[in-house]
């Protein structure tokens, strides 16, 4: 309904706007930069306690306005600000969503705008610089980097009488189905069916979304390896191996881990520290994804920060980019779990000794698909990945349905 | 309404009769107008926020639904003309949503009017603890959505959730433990139930007033004729009432076309997409996908369509009730 419509827009711009409002507090000497990111409690907390405390310390007349926002509605509540004029200075930004709002023209490209970009960025990993890249311009920094790795059940190994971490998908296959007891155990356990959750396999089986030039998905996301892929993820699921948290069922990979519902699940390196505060009794252990037709692969995460058109005070808030990518924030942010970007930390003493497999998986990781139209390509993965797990649909067909969606979208873009 | 008019004239002519006329309003516009201006400043505040809130929006919303909509403010957008209604009806989850949506309407609906119905009969026949009970229906009507809505996905968790404890643990109904959010007409189940239980409350209250209001000769002479409690209900009580069953129905219906909160909350319309109902349709092609223009069509047509229905239920429901 119409009416319903425009209440809704005029809700969440009223809510955006109160925002604004409570964040001028502040004296008019100092002027206030708002930063949007999506760490969770025990990042924040450090975020705000050592690194926001240090830039107010050092820079007296800049006020940093950080407000934690769930990832979940962080995509949804940025678009309505935007739309309403309203956009933070600074967010930190999955790197997926860059292109998506670098070719909505909501970004300052900092390569032409940043005096010192040149200098700052060179300092980063290639890798997370590139996520920054849109049509020629580089619209963010860096700001941290992970991936995926195999998180192994230790306990449960010793239970069925697995020595060790698989190192091959066979191995794997072998060893979920030991783990798996057809009832409340799986060997394995997948948090979701997008391209997140799904794409480590596929190209750990030698798939692809695209061709190297991302023109189209056909002959790629629905060629042979991309399907055995498919069949053997899908089969995990109907053959009870594989938990019920793929389709959002409980419990989430997280909790089962902890509770020996699962075996083995893929996560990121801030579930260390996670663990650590909630299930002090569980040690993680991680290992590399076992290795297929086209070797250990998995997918690349992390997030830039990046600096939006609407930003009344780019200037100071380019000061506070500078400040996320010293070394000192990065050793701080690296210690709760947030992978530093700075080539020069790499093996540092003062980080976490586990990063040491996040940093081997991301040798060989993948970065999803750089388009704008990211979000409907995830949907299409996901769908497909829903309708092969629930039988409604062959991987095969299922995944020409979603190449063919994919083709499309490539060309719109 | 007669005693103001009186007033306003007297001291228009008092004032012309004696002093050199000072500026007054009423010589422009006359008593009436002076009357009419009075009632349009009272009403315009009132107006003031019905315009934007509820006209701008709406008409807004028409304008997007034309355009190929650019969300920067600073860039122009494309007039596309219909092809974004086009677009709406050639989707097939448009179709799905729509479906979905309409079987949320009937399902929830006479369930709604038949169960505030006995209970608002039930509560009428007491007369202590009557505003207790009263007050205990009511609660969930103003609840928060939100809040129950992640309550109800508790309770139906797929895991060792409320639901699946008491029908496989406790009573042993269900051979194993149900993903009642997972699948799609499980979902929908637990979707409808919730509006229901939320929604009961509020029918009843409308009800009852009703039943309240009915003068007590009425029942009385029914029973002289010869009427049971359940003929006086059914040949007097009922057909009185049918002007408030209308309404609660016209309403009934309006709101459930308008579900969203429950479904975005507890399914976000998956899986894929086949929970979605038409305003989480919309959202999910405005917010996520970034095509306002798709999302102000489907609202465009979820409108026409609303106010389609209700015109048709009151053209051909409306009884003229004669006692």
């Amino acid at each position: 309904m119409g009416r319903t419509f425009g209440k809704l827009v005029t809700l969440l711009l009223g809510l955006v706007l109160l925002g604004a409002a409570c964040s001028q507090g502040a004296s008019s000497s100092t002027v206030t930069v708002t930063f949007w990111h999506g760490y969770n409690p025990d990042e924040t907390k450090v975020f705000n306690e050592k690194v926001v405390a240090a830039f107010q310390q050092s820079h007296p007349n800049i006020k940093i306005d950080a407000q934690a926002v769930p990832y979940d509605a962080f995509h949804k509540k940025l678009l309505t600000a935007i739309a309403g004029g309203q956009a933070p200075d600074l967010i930190r930004a999955d790197i997926i969503w860059v292109p998506e709002f670098a070719d909505l023209g909501a970004l300052v490209a900092l390569d032409t705008a940043m005096p010192d970009f040149a200098a700052v960025s060179g300092k980063t990993f290639p890798g997370p610089l590139s996520t920054n890249q849109f049509k020629g311009h580089y619209y963010g920094l860096p700001l941290d980097t992970n991936t995926r790795v195999l998180l192994w059940n230790k306990t449960m190994y010793q239970a069925a009488g697995i020595a060790g971490p698989p190192k091959t998908v066979d191995e794997f296959t072998a060893a979920v189905a030991k783990l798996s007891n057809g009832k409340d155990k799986f060997g394995y356990a997948e948090g979701g069916t997008g391209g997140w959750n799904f794409l480590p396999w596929l190209w750990t089986f030698g798939g692809n979304v695209t061709d190297a030039n991302v023109t189209k998905a056909s002959g790629y996301l629905n060629g042979p390896e991309s399907v055995a892929a498919l069949q053997w993820f899908a089969n995990l699921y109907q053959t009870k191996q594989s938990g019920p948290s793929v389709l959002g069922g409980d419990p989430h990979t997280d909790v089962g881990y902890a509770k020996d519902v699962y075996g083995n699940v893929l996560d990121g390196p801030w579930m260390v520290p996670i663990f650590k505060g909630q299930y002090p009794n569980k040690t993680v252990e991680l290992a590399i994804v076992p290795a297929g037709k086209g070797g250990s692969s998995s997918v690349v995460g992390g997030e830039d920060i990046v600096l939006f058109k609407q930003s009344q005070h780019k200037t100071e808030a380019m000061e506070f980019m500078r400040f996320m990518l010293s070394k000192q924030t990065q050793v701080t942010m690296g210690n709760v779990g947030q992978m530093p970007v700075l080539s020069e930390l790499a093996g540092s003493p003062d980080l976490p000794a586990y990063f040491s497999v996040f940093q081997e998986q991301l040798k060989t990781a993948k970065a999803r698909t750089p388009s704008p139209a990211w979000p409907k390509i995830d949907d299409a993965i996901g769908t497909a990945v829903t309708l092969a797990l629930k039988g409604q649909a062959t991987p095969q067909k299922a995944l020409d349905q979603a190449a063919t969606t994919i083709d499309g979208l490539l060309k719109g873009s | 309404m007669a005693s103001l008019r009186g007033a306003s004239s007297i001291s228009f002519k008092a004032g012309e009769a004696t002093l050199p006329r000072p500026f007054s309003i009423d010589r422009f516009l006359g008593p009436r107008g002076r009357r009419n201006l009075t009632a349009y400043l009272f009403l315009a505040p009132g107006f003031l926020v019905f315009a934007t809130f509820m006209l701008y929006p709406l008409a807004k919303a028409i304008q997007i639904s034309f355009y190929h909509w650019e969300l920067m403010p600073d860039r122009t957008s494309r007039f596309v003309g219909l092809s974004n209604y086009a677009a709406v009806l050639h989707d097939p989850i448009s179709w799905v949503a729509l479906r979905n949506t309409v079987l949320y309407a009937i399902g929830t609906v006479p369930t709604q009017i038949l169960l505030g119905l006995i209970v608002a009969i039930l509560l009428d026949s007491i007369w202590r603890l009557r505003v207790f009970f009263r007050t205990l229906y009511y609660i969930p009507v103003i609840t928060s959505w939100v809040v129950v809505s992640i309550l109800f996905k508790y309770i139906f968790s797929s895991d060792a959730g409320l639901a699946n404890y008491v029908l496989h643990d406790v009573l042993h109904i269900l051979p194993g433990y149900v993903g009642w959010l997972q699948d799609v007409p499980t979902a929908l189940f637990v979707i409808g139930l919730l509006g229901v239980w939320k929604g009961v409350g509020w029918s009843m209250l409308i009800f009852l007033a009703a039943l309240q209001s009915i003068p007590k000769e009425m029942r009385e002479a029914a029973a002289v004729d010869g009427a049971g409690p359940i003929r006086s209900y059914t040949s007097v009580i009922l057909p009185i009432m049918w002007p408030v069953v209308l309404f609660v129905l016209v309403l009934l219906v309006i709101g459930s076309f308008n579900v969203f909160i429950s479904v975005y909350l507890m399914t976000a319309g998956g899986p894929v997409h086949q929970t979605e109902v038409l305003l989480s349709y919309m959202y999910h092609q405005a917010f996520d996908y970034l095509d306002f223009g798709f999302g102000a069509a489907l609202s465009n047509l979820l409108a026409v369509l609303i106010v389609g229905l209700s015109l048709l239920q009151i053209r051909f429901l409306r009884r003229e009730v004669d006692y």
